[in-house]
């Protein structure tokens, strides 16, 4: 390619614009939840003077986000324990142990994985209320472990296949029973995945607002994300306030990103090279 | 968020039960009650799985389809054979909400081709390409709630982005506010949101590219276009059609927390989606039986889609 320094920093601009146009939403963001409302009001886009933490204040308590805020921490974190555990352990059935209708159930999974959740909502809906799990933290919890369960088994198959069947044999030798074996050797080896898969199942859970908006109808219950879209309501006249909630709902997020992005983006790509 | 279905469309279980296993193992053990217990053991370990699947997945599926031929409130249960799906397709709203389906499905190889471009020069090593490629993925990994509530915020009529146009000359667009804009603005928002998340698809898609052909088109003198077009395109061709179904997907299913952040399928119905159509005849009409019609179309057209797409990137990659 001729002239190729030359056009590398032609191409390298608007990729920069990009980033720009990628960042400053939420810039402008949390820039709001910072000032008054008669400063948003005179000038939007000036940066605040100081930093006022009034708003936050105000969305966390008299808003109610502090109470969305502990909903959706219980969910996310039962959510994404019951999903490590049964993803694991089928993970592990399914690389390692020979046994009738292992292949059909994992070709299973794989069909239950291309079900999405619009398709199946309203008899979902329908036995959840049924077994009176509707508008419970179990109810929800188990909701979202059917969503993604198919994909943390997909990928802790995956992940465990890799490991030689050779140190399953040792441990065997060496006396442990099948149960041993996944709980000395599969969840210690699998830590790399389980980590991956966790903070992935923890966005999904956190970042749902669908069928929080289902399962959970009443307002104590509400998790953040279904929170913040009755925040637009109560304070659509205090924009301030308003960003003050959605900075609040994204500052986890954005935290595990900051931590866990190759994690992040080595999961999500797990599936596609694979094929 | 979109994150679940970006599914290993096209990965083969080669490797389950593949490895050795425990029948050898616990043969050696004589003792009864242990090889019992052994032989439980797969079982045991699936069961919860199994178990949590078919009662929360695969069973509301036949459930609905079921369900979907039956009456609502004062016909509760009763066996109406086709009634629903003869309303559906009477009904503006629904018909409106897959003509919106059909906008998607051409703007889908716009939405596949902004995430391939900056893939290619990200990999080509643009200045900066490290700094490129976890910036634009950040935005994949915020909530649909809080991306909508940010541009509702941007976009309203008398917000920045109408007061930046003004300062450029341009009059205000009502992004929100008129029907035949409000749907691509949408569109445009959940592109911005998700385009990092198929962006890292591609890279990884690169990552398995062989760096020699590259090496040998630049040496032969090829341009950039050509580079792309007869080295990339070939050498990704699975990847781009992972990228293209999950896209896809994404849009038919992960759009819901926009459309009720941004507009409520309005103004005037024009941004109704066949997802926020089932969530509302569901939660806000209390017609089950109905919106599980709109759930077996639904599915049926992800199916059609899906399957087509699939069978027209392989013509396309043949002859290549």
């Amino acid at each position: 390619m001729r002239g190729a320094r030359f056009s590398r920093w032609l191409i390298a601009l608007p990729m920069a614009l990009l980033a720009l146009a990628t960042i400053y939403p939420l810039v402008f963001t949390a820039n709001a939840a910072m000032k008054t409302r008669r400063d948003y009001i005179l000038d939007r886009f000036a940066f605040a003077d100081t930093l006022r933490w009034d708003n936050i204040a105000t969305a966390w308590t008299s808003a109610g986000t502090a109470r969305y805020f502990l909903n959706s921490v219980i969910v996310v974190a039962g959510a994404s324990a019951l999903l490590l555990l049964l993803g694991s352990m089928a993970g592990f059935a399914l690389s390692h142990l020979r046994f009738r209708g292992s292949r059909a159930l994992f070709l299973g999974c794989l069909a239950a994985l291309f079900v999405p959740f619009q398709v199946i909502m309203v008899p979902l809906v329908r036995t959840m209320a049924d077994t009176g799990l509707v508008d419970t933290y179990p109810g929800l919890i188990l909701a979202y472990t059917a969503q993604y369960l198919p994909f943390t088994i997909y990928l802790m198959t995956s992940y465990y296949s890799a490991i030689p069947s050779e140190i399953v044999d040792a441990a065997r030798i060496d006396g442990n029973t099948t149960y041993g074996v996944y709980r000395r050797i599969m969840l210690p080896m699998g830590r790399p995945a389980l980590l991956s898969v966790g903070v992935l199942n923890a966005l999904f859970c956190w970042n749902d607002v669908l069928i929080a908006l289902l399962m959970m109808p009443s307002a104590e219950h509400r998790t953040l994300m279904v929170g913040v879209t009755s925040l637009r309501g109560q304070y659509s006249a205090d924009i301030p306030t308003f960003a003050s909630g959605v900075l609040i709902a994204a500052v986890p997020v954005l935290a595990v990103y900051l931590f866990f992005q190759r994690r992040i983006a080595d999961a999500v790509t797990a599936g596609s090279t694979k094929g | 968020m979109p994150l679940g279905d970006f599914t290993p469309l096209l990965a083969r279980p080669a490797r389950a039960g593949r490895a050795d296993g425990p029948a050898t193992a616990s043969r050696r053990r004589p003792r009864a009650g242990r090889l019992s217990s052994e032989r439980l053991s797969p079982f045991v370990l699936m069961a919860p799985a199994v178990a949590v699947i078919v009662l929360f997945r695969l069973w509301p599926l036949l459930l609905g389809v079921n369900f979907s031929f039956t009456g609502d409130g004062e016909r509760n249960g009763a066996a109406v054979g086709l009634d629903n799906y003869a309303e559906l397709f009477a009904d503006p709203l629904f018909l409106g909400a897959l003509r919106n389906v059909g906008w998607l499905v051409l703007l889908l190889p716009i939405a596949v081709a902004i995430p391939g471009m900056l893939a290619t020069f990200i990999y080509l090593r643009v200045p900066g390409h490290r700094f490129y490629r976890s910036v634009y993925f950040f935005p994949a990994v915020l909530s649909p709630v809080i991306v909508g509530s940010i541009f509702n915020l941007l976009l309203s009529f008398d917000g920045p982005v109408n007061s930046l146009l003004e300062l450029a000359g341009l009059g205000p667009v009502d992004w929100l506010g008129d029907s035949d804009v409000a749907m691509f603005t949408v569109v445009g928002v959940h592109v911005w949101a998700t385009f990092g998340m198929s962006l890292v698809v591609f890279l990884s898609g690169f990552a398995t590219l062989d760096p020699a052909l590259l090496d040998a088109a630049r040496s032969d003198g090829a341009s950039l276009p050509q580079v792309i077009r007869h080295v990339i395109i070939p050498g990704l061709s699975r990847t781009i059609q992972f990228v293209f179904v999950t896209t896809m997907i994404g849009m038919l299913t992960s759009m819901f927390g926009l459309i009720y952040v941004m507009t409520s399928g309005g103004p005037g119905g024009s941004t109704y989606l066949p997802e926020y159509y089932i969530w509302i005849q569901q939660g806000q009409m209390n017609r089950p039986a109905f919106a599980s019609a709109a759930s077996t179309v639904l599915f049926l057209v992800m199916l059609v889609v899906g399957l087509a797409q699939v069978s027209f990137l392989r013509r396309t990659g043949r002859e290549d």
